[in-house]
């Protein structure tokens, strides 16, 4: 089976400092991959790299066989790549609905996809629901990440990248958001998680990567890795 | 009591035109912090090219030019000035984005400059009598002669504005508008082509400058390539007055600035109406920078 997205031997820098040093990534269709790594290991620059918010300088990003380097962001988004990055980044001075429809962006001519996403992500979140006229700013953090989370889902996501998506969160809503995340999954939807909670990540993903100062150390299973020394004394506290 | 309707009109129709103008301030502040200080070139552009249109549409010089023809040369003209100020922004200022604020507030002076000098080169350096006359009759409202071309100016105006509001707001390239000026890679990551999108601010800004340029020709009856210079930094004051990067504020901005330097220029003398508009501007820039409609909304375009 082909790799639906594979990075080979990708540099990525942020002037001077080389934040990914020959990255090399394999994701297969239906799996959820989860991306390890201490802070500042350059977990966010991958998915920075792959959604094109910056260029690698070298390297190859193929997507469906196809290279993606140097395609602008928008058209990433178009091909099926979603990344819901960092910290959120909700717009919060527009409503939860509006914020949800930008999502779905690239169906603005396609009425019937954002009226029934809409619906589908009240479904998932219903909290959502009752507050969907409100300015996104006025939500709490778990609400943030949960309408961070259905606007990524508005644009019809082959592949969904989320960035740290339980950071802040307490542990009740964090299971919320993992169980949600696996029954996107369930759905068909390919998932890149980066995850500071080593643990929960390794409880839902299939594979993981390892990023260590810009470079992957180690990959495996899921389940190898939950059983790694390394990855116990570092990322799984002993 | 006649007196000060004729001069609350007045007042409005000249607050219009600020209010027009600040809109295309305040947009292209609002999604990319560029205070453009072309745009009230792009004003006087407007009224250039709809007296070429005028001129052009009735051989007789315009004078007989129906309500039709006069729509199409609006129509026309607010286009034209449209594409050019697209235009601007692709060559002067998109290269600039990433550069420091600095270089790019010269390079406005810059293009400012160079739209004055080319229209001077192009349409003379004289005033020119804008080809249309308008009749002066129209009703008589609380004792005040109100003409129809007054209120096919406030009408118009207030519909271009109305329209925005609603395009601003309901429309899914409004939202991405807004968004924009929230948060741009955010933007980048739903699929919205940003450069479009700013494109497309700066086509409605110069749009809007236009109409209300083709309307100061025929309001004030003379056009000239300095025009839009004074009235620029007016239109900058309407829209630091309802607060940079609001919409709504640099409509209200406008209209209030017209309208005291009506009463201002009535009261205390023509000579007041310039120190009148910039001292409230420098009041606003110490005591509130934010504007009339304050820092809570300055998110919101
Ligand atoms: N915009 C930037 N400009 C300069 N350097 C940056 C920038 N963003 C990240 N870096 C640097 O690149 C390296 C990788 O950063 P990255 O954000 O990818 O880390 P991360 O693994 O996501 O960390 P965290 O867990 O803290 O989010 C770090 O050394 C960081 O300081
Ligand atoms: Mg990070």
């Amino acid at each position: 089976m082909k790799p639906l997205l594979k990075l080979t031997d990708v540099n990525s820098y942020y002037g001077k400092i080389h934040a990914l040093n020959n990255i090399n990534i394999e994701i297969y269709e239906g799996e959820i991959v989860a991306l390890l790594g201490s802070n500042g290991a350059g977990k966010s620059t991958t998915l920075k790299t792959i959604s094109s918010i910056i260029r690698p300088k070298s390297g190859q990003i193929e997507w469906n066989g196809k290279n993606i380097v140097g395609v602008p962001p928008h058209k990433i988004v178009e091909s099926g790549i979603i990344h819901i990055p960092e910290g959120r980044r909700i717009f919060s001075g527009l409503t939860i609905i509006e914020n949800l429809e930008l999502g779905a962006f690239t169906f603005r001519k396609d009425k019937k996809w954002i009226k029934e996403g809409i619906e589908r992500s009240f479904d998932l979140f219903p909290r959502l629901k009752e507050r969907s006229k409100q300015l996104a700013g006025t939500l709490s953090g778990g609400e943030q990440q949960m309408l961070a989370i259905s606007r990524g889902l508005m644009g019809n996501p082959k592949l969904l990248m989320l960035d740290e998506p339980s950071m802040g969160l307490a542990p009740i809503i964090v299971q919320e958001i993992m169980r949600i995340i696996k029954e996107i999954n369930e759905q068909g939807t390919t998932i890149l998680l980066i995850e500071q909670n080593a643990k929960a990540a390794l409880r839902l993903a299939n594979r993981g990567y390892l990023i260590e100062i810009g470079n992957i150390v180690m990959h495996d299973s899921a389940e190898v890795l939950r059983e790694d020394d390394k990855i116990i004394k570092a990322y799984l506290g002993a | 009591m006649e007196i000060f309707f004729q001069v609350l009109i007045d007042g409005l129709v000249i607050g219009a035109f600020y209010s027009l103008i600040a809109l295309g301030y305040t947009m292209v502040y609002g999604i990319i912090k560029l205070l453009n200080f072309a745009h009230g070139d792009l004003y006087m552009i407007g009224a250039f090219v709809g007296f070429t249109l005028l001129s052009l549409f009735t051989g007789d010089g315009g004078v007989n030019t129906g309500i039709l023809g006069l729509g199409v040369v609006f129509i026309g003209t607010m286009i034209i000035v449209g594409f050019l100020g697209m235009g601007i922004e692709r060559i002067a200022y998109r290269p600039l984005l990433l550069a420091p604020r600095l270089s790019i507030l010269i390079t406005a002076i810059g293009v400012s400059l160079s739209l004055e000098y080319s229209s001077m080169i192009g349409w003379g350096a004289s005033y020119k009598v804008y080809p249309i006359k308008l009749p002066n009759d129209g009703i008589q409202l609380l004792g005040t002669q109100i003409s129809f071309a007054q209120m096919g100016m406030i009408v118009l105006s207030a519909l271009l504005m109305l329209g925005l509001r609603l395009f601003i707001d309901k429309t899914i390239y409004g939202k991405a508008m807004r968004a924009i000026a929230l948060d741009q890679t955010a933007c980048s990551l739903m699929g919205v082509n940003v450069h479009r999108i700013i494109a497309l601010t700066f086509f409605i800004g110069a749009f809007l400058a236009a109409g209300a340029g083709i309307m100061s020709g025929i309001y004030y009856g003379t056009i000239n390539f300095l025009m839009g210079f004074t009235i620029g930094l007016k239109a900058f004051t309407a829209a630091v007055l309802g607060g940079i990067g609001n919409i709504t504020g640099a409509m209200l901005g406008g209209l209030v600035l017209g309208i005291l330097e009506a009463f201002g220029t009535f009261y205390m003398g023509g000579s007041w109406k310039d120190v009148l508009a910039f001292g409230i501007l420098i009041l606003f820039l110490v005591f509130k920078p934010t504007g009339i409609l304050g820092a809570k909304e300055m998110e919101r375009m």
